[in-house]
C-alpha cells in the first residue's frame, strides 16, 4: 500500500507529466485550428483561393483598425464593431423576446389542449421548415420598413422551437404531477406556477437555445438585404459591395464568435435552471 | 376494531369497468365489484398484476371514472378527485423543485386556505414531526432515501385530513427493512387518528399485517371479487408478533392459495381447449389432478407405461396440485377432467359439502387402500405417552393446553379415521383436541416445532417423522380398518355423461396401472418414478408401498417379501362400494361436514358408477376381481348397518348435532 501511494504521489508531482497529461486537453484544438489557419495561409499565398490570408488581417490597416478599435463611431454607418454588434444584438433581443413569449404561451395553450395542437400542428410544421431568407421580402412586404421587418424575421425564425418545445415540456408533465393536482383540486393559478412551469421548464429552455441560435443565424439574413442600418449583417453586405475581403472575414469571425457566445450563455442559464431542479 | 354496525363509508356498487383498446373493442378489466367499506377499517386489494386492482382504487379516488354502477362517499356518488378521498402513489408523486415542506405546505394550502398561515404552517409542522422528518424539511426530494420520500408522500395525505386514504402500493419500490418500518408506522398512524384507508398490495404479509379485511380480486379479463378474508388479529399489531397469533399463517395461506389458483386458471385458459376426440372415444385430451402422494403410484404408471395411449387416451397430462382443495376447486371450474381424490370427496362434494351448490361427482374406480397412520411428535413420546390410553390420560392431565392434531381435508379418510379413533378411545376430537387441515409438508415441520400433537396422513408423509425420529406410530391404519378405501378416481357427473367411452377407457388405463402396482416385484420401480420431480420430487427410499413394522429395515430399498400395506388391485378392492361411500358419508355428517343426505339412496346411486367399473374389468378380462367387498369391520367391532344409517348415528355417544336433509340434485345431465 505505502509503496503504491508514493509511486503516484512521486508521478503527480513530476511537472513533466503533468504537462504530458494536460496536453490532451489543449494540444488537439490547438493542432486542428492551427493547421487549417496554416492551410489557409498557405493557399492564400500561393493565389489559389481569392481570400486574403489569416495574417493580412493584422498587416492590412483597415481590418487592423477594427480589430484594435471596436468603440469609434464616426457617425452614419462608419462604426467600429462593438456598435455594430450592438445594433444587431438590439434587433436581436426584441425579436427574440417576443418569440420567447408568443412561443412559451402558445406552446402552453397547444400543449394542454390537444385540440388546438392537432389544428395548428401542421401549419406550425409547414412554417418552421421556411427558410429565415425567405421571410425577408415577405417581412418588408408587410411592414415596409427595414426595423420592424428585421424584428419580424428574427421573430419568425426563433419563434418555433420555442414552441415546438414547450409545447412537449407540457405535454410530458408526469401523469403523477397531474394527479396531485387532481387530488387536491388545485386551482389552475396554482397548478400553472408550481406544477406546469417547473415541470415544463427544462423543455422551454432547450427550445430557448436552440432558438437564440437561430436568431443569430437570421439577423445576418435580415440585415444583409436592408440597406442603410448599422448592424453586422450589413457591415458584411456592405464590404462586399466595396470589396474590402478582409473585412468580410472579420465580420464572419465576429459572428462566429458572438453566436459562440449566445450559446455558451444559453447553455450556462439551462445547467443553472436544471439545478435548481 | 370495527364493528358490523358501523356504518359504511365507501360503497362500491356492482361497477364495471372496460377500456377501449387501440385496434378498436374493449377490454373488460372488472365486472360486478360490490364492496361496502365500513368507517376505520383497513382494506387491502390484492391480486395477480394486471388484475384491475390499481383500476378499482382510481375509482374509488375518482381519478378514473366507472363505466357501470358507482362507487358512493357517504352516500354521494364520486365523480372527480378531491382532497377528501386523498391518494398515496407508488411513486410517492412529490414535486421535485419544492421541498418537503414546501410539498406538504402545497397540499395544505391548497386544502386549508381558510385557516391563517400560522395555523396552515403548524399543520404542516405537526405532520413532518408524526413521520419524523423534522430533519430533513428542508431538503428536495432528490435528496432523500425512497424510505423517506414516501414518509413525506404519506404526511402529505394525512395532514389534509381525508376522510379515505388511498394507497397504491405504498412500499412496493421499498427495500425489506425500510418497508417494515414504514409499514408499523402506518399501522400506528392509522390507529391513532382512526382513518379508513384502502391499500392496493401484492404482498401477501403487508396485507395480513395492516388490513381489516383483504379483498382477493380474480385475474382479468372481467376480474372479480374472489373472496374477502377477514383478519381477526387483534390491534394494536407488531410486525414481529402477528406471525405467532394461530391465524396468521392460515390467513396467509389462504392468500397464497388464490393466488396461486388465479396462476393456473390464467395458465388453463392460455392453452387451447378444444375437445379432441378419436379411436371412438368423445375425449382423448385430459387433465388428470393429483396430489405428490404414494397413492398416486397408478397414475404415474398409467403415463410411464403408456398405458393412457393404450386405451386410446392420447393426451393425458397429469396435473399435480399442492392440496385437496385445488382438485376441488379445479372440478368446480372445469379446470380438470378427472382426479385422483380421497374416497370422501365424491360423495362430500355430492353433498354440498365444498360449500357452494351440491356438485354431483362420480366414481367408477378405487385406486388403492390402506397407507395411512397416526403419529404423535417426540414431545409427548418424551413425556412416556405410547399408545392412546396414555394420550388420552395426556390430554386429561393437560387440558388448558391447545391441542391440535393435523388432517389433510375434512373429506380425506385420514380425517375420518383419526376421528372414529380418538372417538372410539373416548377422546371428543372437536372438543378435546383440534383437527386442523393442513398440508402434508407443514404437518411435519409442526410437528418438529411441536404446535401439533400429532397427525394423520398416508405415505409418504407417514413414514418421514418416524424415520427423522419427530414422532412415533401410535396406530397405524390396519389397526384401525385394515383394507379401508385411501384414494379414488373422481369426475363430475355431467363429465361422465358426456364423454361415457372415455370414462370406461380411463377406468381401463387405471385399472390396470393398479394392478401393475400391487405387485411387490415392481415395488421398487415404483419408487424411482414416483421420486421423478413431475410426481413427488422427494429420494426414492422415502416412498414405500409396504407395511410398517420393526423388523423391517425402513431405510433400506423395498423388499420383495415384505407385506404389501397400500393396496392397489385385487378381488373386491376396486369396484366402488356403495356400504363403504355410505359409511364415510355418515361419518362426515357425525362430525357435521355435511348433513345426512335424506336422498342417500339416490347419491350412492349416482356416485358409484359401478357399471362402468365392471364394463371396464370385463373388457380387461379381470371379471375376477368384480365381485362385492363384505361388510365393513373396524377395530372396536361395532356394526355398521347400511339400511339404517340414521339410528347408527343416534346410537353413537360422540358426536355432533348432525342434520338429516334433503341434497337438492339437479337429474343427471350433460353440462
Amino acid at each position: 500500500m505505502v509503496s503504491i501511494n508514493t509511486t503516484r504521489k512521486g508521478a503527480s508531482t513530476n511537472p513533466f507529466s503533468k504537462l504530458l497529461r494536460s496536453t490532451g486537453n489543449w494540444l488537439p484544438p490547438f493542432l486542428g485550428v492551427g493547421s487549417f489557419l496554416l492551410v489557409w495561409q498557405i493557399l492564400s499565398m500561393t493565389g489559389l483561393i481569392a481570400l486574403p490570408a489569416p495574417t493580412s488581417l493584422f498587416t492590412e490597416e483597415r481590418t487592423r483598425n477594427l480589430i484594435f478599435y471596436p468603440f469609434y463611431d464616426r457617425g452614419g454607418l462608419d462604426k467600429g464593431l462593438f456598435w455594430q454588434t450592438m445594433a444587431s444584438l438590439g434587433r436581436v433581443a426584441q425579436g427574440y423576446t417576443l418569440a420567447a413569449l408568443v412561443g412559451i404561451g402558445v406552446g402552453i395553450t397547444i400543449g394542454l389542449k390537444p385540440g388546438i395542437n392537432r389544428a395548428f400542428d401542421p401549419l406550425f410544421q409547414f412554417l418552421r421548415m421556411v427558410a429565415p431568407l425567405a421571410w425577408v421580402p415577405i417581412a418588408l412586404v408587410l411592414f415596409q420598413k427595414n426595423q420592424p421587418a428585421a424584428i419580424f424575421v428574427i421573430f419568425i425564425t426563433a419563434v418555433w422551437p420555442i414552441l415546438i418545445n414547450t409545447a412537449e415540456g407540457v405535454r410530458q408533465i408526469p401523469q403523477d404531477y397531474r394527479n396531485v393536482a387532481l387530488v387536491l383540486q388545485m386551482s389552475s393559478r396554482r397548478f400553472f406556477t408550481k406544477v406546469l412551469i417547473p415541470s415544463a421548464l427544462p423543455y422551454i429552455f432547450t427550445g430557448l437555445r436552440i432558438s437564440i441560435g437561430l436568431a443569430w443565424l437570421a439577423i445576418i439574413a435580415a440585415e444583409i438585404v436592408m440597406p442603410g442600418t448599422v448592424g453586422i449583417g450589413f457591415f458584411i453586405w456592405d464590404a462586399y459591395q466595396q470589396n474590402y475581403v478582409g473585412e468580410i472575414v472579420l465580420g464572419v469571425i465576429w459572428i462566429g464568435a458572438i453566436g459562440l457566445v449566445l450559446d455558451r450563455l444559453m447553455a450556462w442559464l439551462q445547467t443553472r435552471i436544471s439545478a435548481g431542479q | 376494531m370495527t364493528t358490523i354496525s358501523s356504518p359504511s363509508l365507501v360503497d362500491v356498487r356492482a361497477i364495471d369497468k372496460s377500456f377501449a383498446l387501440k385496434g378498436g373493442g374493449t377490454y373488460l378489466a372488472l365486472k360486478g365489484i360490490d364492496l361496502e367499506i365500513r368507517k376505520g377499517e383497513f382494506i387491502s386489494l390484492i391480486g395477480h398484476s394486471g388484475c384491475g386492482k390499481s383500476t378499482l382504487l382510481n375509482m374509488i379516488a375518482g381519478l378514473d371514472l366507472p363505466s357501470e354502477g358507482t362507487v358512493l362517499l357517504e352516500g354521494e356518488a364520486v365523480k372527480r378527485p378531491g382532497p377528501d378521498k386523498m391518494v398515496v402513489f407508488q411513486n410517492y408523486s412529490l414535486l421535485p423543485w419544492l421541498t418537503v415542506r414546501e410539498n406538504i405546505g402545497l397540499a395544505v394550502d391548497e386544502v386549508m386556505g381558510d385557516l391563517s398561515k400560522a395555523e396552515r404552517d403548524a399543520v404542516v409542522q405537526e405532520h413532518i414531526e408524526m413521520v419524523g422528518l423534522g430533519p430533513a424539511v428542508d431538503k428536495l426530494p432528490q435528496q432523500l432515501s425512497g424510505g423517506m420520500r414516501q414518509r413525506v408522500s404519506i404526511a402529505r395525505a394525512l395532514a389534509i385530513r381525508p376522510k379515505l386514504l388511498l394507497l397504491d402500493e405504498p412500499f412496493g419500490a421499498l427495500d425489506a427493512l425500510t418497508r417494515g418500518n414504514l409499514q408499523e408506522k402506518l399501522m400506528q398512524i392509522c390507529n391513532e387518528n382512526a382513518l379508513t384507508a384502502v391499500m392496493v398490495t401484492h404482498d401477501v404479509d403487508e396485507a395480513v399485517l395492516l388490513s381489516d379485511r383483504i379483498v382477493m380480486l380474480t385475474n382479468g379479463p372481467g376480474s372479480k371479487i374472489g373472496g374477502i378474508l377477514e383478519v381477526d388479529i387483534p390491534r394494536p399489531r407488531a410486525r414481529l408478533e402477528v406471525v405467532h397469533h394461530p391465524s396468521y399463517y392460515s390467513l396467509r395461506s389462504e392468500i397464497i392459495y388464490f393466488l396461486n389458483r388465479q396462476k393456473r386458471v390464467k395458465q388453463w385458459r392460455a392453452r387451447p381447449h378444444q375437445v379432441v376426440a378419436r379411436h371412438g372415444l368423445e375425449k382423448v385430451n385430459l387433465d388428470l389432478g393429483f396430489l405428490p402422494l404414494a397413492a398416486s403410484a397408478p397414475l404415474a404408471v398409467a403415463e410411464a407405461h403408456g398405458l393412457f395411449t393404450k386405451h386410446g387416451l392420447d393426451e393425458v397430462s397429469l396435473i399435480r396440485e399442492t392440496s385437496w382443495r385445488g382438485i376441488v376447486d379445479g372440478l368446480v371450474d372445469g379446470t380438470l377432467d378427472a382426479s385422483l381424490m380421497p374416497a370422501g370427496m365424491p360423495t362430500w362434494m355430492t353433498a354440498g359439502g365444498h360449500g357452494d351448490a351440491p356438485l354431483p361427482i362420480v366414481t367408477s374406480l378405487t385406486l388403492s387402500r390402506n397407507g395411512n397412520g397416526i403419529t404423535l411428535g417426540r414431545r409427548l413420546a418424551e413425556q412416556g405417552v405410547r399408545t392412546v390410553e396414555d394420550y388420552r390420560a395426556y390430554l386429561k392431565s393437560h387440558e388448558r393446553e391447545p391441542h391440535t392434531m393435523g388432517i389433510v381435508h375434512e373429506a380425506s379418510m385420514h380425517n375420518l379415521l383419526l376421528r372414529y379413533w380418538l372417538a372410539a378411545n373416548g377422546i371428543d376430537p372437536d372438543k378435546d383436541v383440534h383437527l386442523q387441515a393442513l398440508p402434508p409438508a407443514q404437518m411435519l415441520a409442526d410437528l418438529k416445532d411441536g404446535s401439533i400433537d400429532g397427525y394423520c396422513v398416508g405415505a409418504p408423509w407417514l413414514d418421514r417423522a418416524i424415520r427423522d425420529g419427530h414422532g412415533i406410530a401410535v396406530a397405524g391404519d390396519l389397526a384401525i380398518w385394515p383394507g379401508h378405501p385411501g384414494k379414488v378416481l373422481g369426475l363430475r357427473e355431467d363429465w361422465a355423461i358426456a364423454y361415457p367411452n372415455t370414462h370406461i377407457a380411463l377406468t381401463k388405463a387405471l385399472l390396470e396401472a393398479c394392478q401393475y402396482c400391487a405387485d411387490p416385484a415392481h415395488w421398487a420401480e415404483l419408487s424411482n418414478l414416483l421420486s421423478d420431480r413431475r410426481y413427488l420430487g422427494i429420494k426414492p427410499e422415502l416412498i414405500r408401498f409396504s407395511e410398517a413394522s420393526a423388523d423391517v429395515d425402513r431405510g433400506g430399498p423395498e423388499s420383495e417379501g415384505a407385506t404389501p400395506h397400500h393396496l392397489f388391485f385385487g378381488e373386491g378392492l376396486n369396484r366402488p362400494s356403495r356400504t363403504e361411500h355410505l359409511w364415510m358419508m355418515t361419518q362426515m355428517a357425525r362430525w357435521g361436514e355435511i348433513p345426512l343426505p335424506r336422498n342417500w339412496v339416490e347419491i350412492l346411486e349416482r356416485v358409484c358408477q359401478v357399471g362402468v367399473f365392471s364394463t371396464a374389468a370385463r373388457e380387461l378380462g379381470l371379471e375376477a376381481i368384480s365381485y362385492q367387498r363384505q361388510g365393513i369391520h373396524l377395530f372396536d367391532g361395532q356394526p355398521f348397518n347400511a339400511d339404517d344409517p340414521i339410528s347408527y348415528l343416534n346410537a353413537q355417544t360422540i358426536k355432533r348435532d348432525f342434520s338429516v336433509a334433503e341434497i337438492p340434485l339437479a337429474p343427471p345431465r350433460r353440462s
